[in-house]
């Protein structure tokens, strides 16, 4: 196929449209037929019909830098990521199953603990974690699920394997790209989407509008939903307009909320003050309320802990919820499900080391070269060493760190993530990616019809972090694999 | 709708208002000084103190000459109220309310600001600074028709008008009130043709020459125009209509006695007005009390709408009702 650069000759890594023959594997057959019909101009024609569209929409994230935030357009490259409806289900099912585990897991640490008194998470990284919060103790948020929405990472290795990378269940952002990526690609390849059978992903919007409303203390009404925002200086701001608009939500800052003497959330209107049953929150803990967090916080409302902790207001996800955000208890998952449901884990874990345990923290120092060392406690990709890519002194910088605080470092083996081909000039070349679905959960349980693939930009890159360069695709769950569609 | 999104339509609204009355003032303002006689004594400045930045404007640039003052009035980051400045603020102001208004709206506003950034250098030549700015007036009207066509006749549209019509009312007494204070020359009829000339200037700044012909006279005479411009209850840019629609707007809104009270005084205050003597000082004082009054009109929905905490500090058992 011509289309193909020769590093598609050379590669060892997966690829997730092209098999080891250099021929379109089965969900991807129709989309490279559609492909070799375009002359080279015409592809280049569409990447600039699809940045033009991303300016004009005003599709952008915003990078903080000494010289002041830029708001950067969207980087989406126009080749899908595409996955067979078949596969799909099976990591759909995975999914749920893990963020049932979960909630379970972060609701048993705020009652009984049942699962450090039988033994099998161990007391001293509940001790060691910088998110559990002592002040929800003894909460029953409703339906006793604190994380309603979970942007889980899943990466593929060499072999194929599909595993779960981590599980953002703080404030995962990036689901409006994923909204705003199809919506682009319908406009440039409609084609394409009358013949295949892709699958729709845009009733997330509806779905995340039944996840948060079914939360709402109040029964009978409408329920009033606000999507809590730092501001327009946030590097996600577009999306938490997005996701207000889409779900016809109250798009507040800190200072619209105010909480009454009777501990009931009001916002502030035109009208005067109106009881607000549910925030969907996208600021972090630590800024939620200035009278338990972060008392320098203006971005949150005083008093919003107390009216949560009566029940007088929902918040999603709930606070305490970033317990299990943590990449040591991501490590006992798989222990968790089997613990909960008495199920066996459906999507395997990246092997972890942890560095806690002396044994592990052994191999970990003498091998530092090969693995990844990433924090327990942070995202965005910050922190990490990638061994086999850092100098000397990296490495032994990080030796220091993690003989200094061992519970805050994990490691895993260095995964040679999958590629997918991706438009550079007027060919393909493999570059690798992710994929980040979301997970609802409150009464009911829901998974993104695929999820935002994230794509690193640079050659042999492995950091997709739109912060750090890495760009996206349009995630294409393609449904009756076994008959190619006509392209007739 | 929250407070903050209410104020933030309301400036949005005027930002762009202001954007547009700059644009059509200096386009206007160019024509005009091409006619004028070499005696005529009055030049680009009139555009700064029309624009209240005469001295923002000599501490940053020094003794006024066309193209510096237009780059001032059109692209200079340091003067809040140019052109550019404004569309920025519009834009900016619109971010924080993209969940109320039309998708499309965010697109087009976003444009705006893209065209104005990319071609503001078309701003140090007349030739190009004409076709420029119209071009920005007319993507504004597009702006103005999107809202028209595509919003219910609910809480947001009727703070856009109130923003709309303030800055309109505001800008229509600057024009009258700088106007009226030019020194025309001595000589007898060159001080005719050139105070003509002036308010047909003035006319055309503000799409109302022809209507003005149509409706009022043949003969352009700063009397007439005057009045023409402050109490003619029908044209849209007179400080009648713009007090009248705010008036409407405000009826829709909830607990507007307030706000309500201060149009209806300023508007009272304006029907008293006699212009038939134009003489510069007494008129300069009618104006000076028709800012004031346009000025107790913001602070009174600023007060009522945008700052609710100022009265709702303490809960108060009539919540229960509106919750």
């Amino acid at each position: 196929m011509s289309l193909l650069s020769e590093r598609y000759g050379e590669q060892s890594a997966y690829d997730e449209l092209i098999d080891a023959q250099q021929q379109p594997r089965l969900a991807a057959k129709a989309l490279f037929a559609h492909l070799l019909r375009l002359d080279p101009s015409a592809l280049a024609a569409r990447r600039q019909e699809a940045e033009a569209a991303i300016l004009a929409m005003g599709i952008t994230f915003t990078v903080y830098t000494e010289a002041g935030n830029i708001d950067r357009a969207w980087p989406l490259d126009i080749i899908p990521r595409i996955l067979s409806r078949r596969e799909w289900e099976r990591i759909e099912a995975g999914l749920k199953q893990r963020l049932r585990a979960l909630n379970l897991f972060i609701d048993d640490l705020y009652s009984a603990q049942r699962i450090i008194r039988d033994g099998v998470f161990p007391c001293e990284v509940l001790e060691g974690s910088h998110h559990f919060r002592p002040v929800c103790v003894g909460i029953h948020p409703p339906f006793d699920v604190w994380a309603h929405i979970c942007g889980s990472d899943l990466v593929r290795d060499q072999d194929g394997t599909v595993y779960v990378l981590e599980d953002n269940l703080r404030v995962p952002s990036g689901v409006s790209y994923m909204l705003e990526n199809r919506r682009i690609m319908k406009r440039l390849f409609p084609e394409l989407f009358q013949n295949c059978r892709v699958l729709p992903v845009d009733d997330y919007p509806s779905r995340l509008y039944d996840t948060l409303s079914a939360l709402s203390p109040r029964t009978g009404e409408r329920p009033v939903v606000v999507v809590l925002t730092p501001g327009i200086y946030n590097s996600a701001y577009f999306e938490h307009s997005y996701l207000a608009q889409q779900t016809g939500s109250y798009l507040a800052e800190g200072p619209d909320l105010f909480v009454g003497p009777d501990d009931i959330v009001y916002l502030k209107t035109i009208a005067g003050p109106k009881r607000v049953d549910v925030i969907y929150r996208r600021i972090d803990y630590e800024y939620l309320d200035p009278e338990v967090c972060n008392p320098k916080s203006v971005l949150g409302v005083p008093g919003l802990m107390t009216a949560w902790r009566k029940g007088t207001v929902a918040i999603a996800n709930a606070p305490g919820a970033g317990v299990a955000d943590d990449k040591v208890v991501y490590a006992f998952v798989p222990e968790i499900i089997r613990y909960y449901l008495g199920e066996a884990p459906i999507l395997p874990n990246v092997p972890t080391y942890l560095c806690m345990r002396a044994a592990d923290r052994d191999y970990v120092l003498a091998h530092l070269a090969e693995l990844v060392v990433k924090p327990a406690n942070e995202s965005g990709g910050y922190g990490i060493l990638i061994g086999p890519r850092a100098t000397p002194e990296e490495r032994a910088r990080f030796a220091e760190l993690i003989r200094a605080d061992p519970r805050n470092y994990i490691a895993q083996p260095t995964l040679a993530l999958s590629t997918s081909p991706t438009l550079v000039g007027d060919h393909l070349e493999p570059r690798h990616l992710d994929l980040r679905p979301f997970i609802l959960q409150s009464d009911q349980l829901h998974v993104t019809t695929g999820g935002l693939t994230r794509v690193a930009m640079q050659p042999g890159s492995l950091v997709v972090n739109s912060s750090q360069g890495g760009g996206s695709k349009d995630t294409w769950i393609v449904d009756r694999e076994e008959t190619p569609c006509s392209l007739g | 709708m929250l407070s903050r999104v209410a104020e933030n339509l309301y400036w949005m609204a005027r930002y762009l208002e202001r954007t547009e009355n700059m644009a059509r003032l200096i386009n206007a303002t160019t024509l005009l000084l091409l006619d004028l006689p070499p005696g005529a004594r009055f030049g680009w400045e009139i555009l700064l103190q029309v624009a209240g930045v005469g001295e923002l404007y000599r501490k940053h640039c020094g003794p006024p000459e066309e193209t510096r003052i237009m780059r001032f009035l059109i692209a200079d980051e340091r003067n809040p109220g140019a052109v550019l400045s404004c569309i920025h603020q519009a834009r900016e102001n619109s971010r924080t309310f993209r969940d109320v208004l039309p998708a499309e709206f965010w697109e087009r506003i976003h444009a705006l600001f893209l065209f104005g950034r990319d071609h503001a250098s078309a701003a140090a030549n007349r030739h190009d600074r004409y076709a420029f700015l119209n071009e920005l007036i007319a993507q504004r009207h597009a702006l103005a028709g999107l809202l028209l066509g595509s919003m219910s006749q609910d809480t947001a549209d009727q703070f856009v008008k109130l923003g709309s019509n303030m800055d309109r009312a505001d800008m229509t007494t600057r024009i009258v009130d700088v106007t009226t204070a030019v020194i025309l020359p001595q000589h007898d009829s060159l001080r005719e043709a050139v105070g003509e000339s002036l308010w047909i200037g003035v006319l055309r700044a503000m799409s109302a020459f022809e209507i003005y012909r149509h409706h009022i006279s043949a003969q352009v005479c700063s009397n007439q125009v005057v009045d023409f411009l402050l109490k003619n209850d029908r044209f849209p840019r007179t400080v009648k209509h713009c007090l009248s629609e705010m008036e409407v707007a405000l009826a829709l809104l909830p607990n507007s006695d307030g706000p309500l009270d201060t149009v209806r005084r300023a508007r009272k205050r304006l029907d008293a007005l006699r212009l038939d003597d134009l003489s510069p000082a007494p008129l300069h004082e009618d104006l000076d009390q028709a800012q004031k009054d346009l000025s107790a009109i913001h602070h009174a929905i600023h007060q009522e709408y945008f700052d609710p905490l100022a009265q709702h500090r303490t809960p108060d058992p009539q919540w229960t009702a509106i919750c």
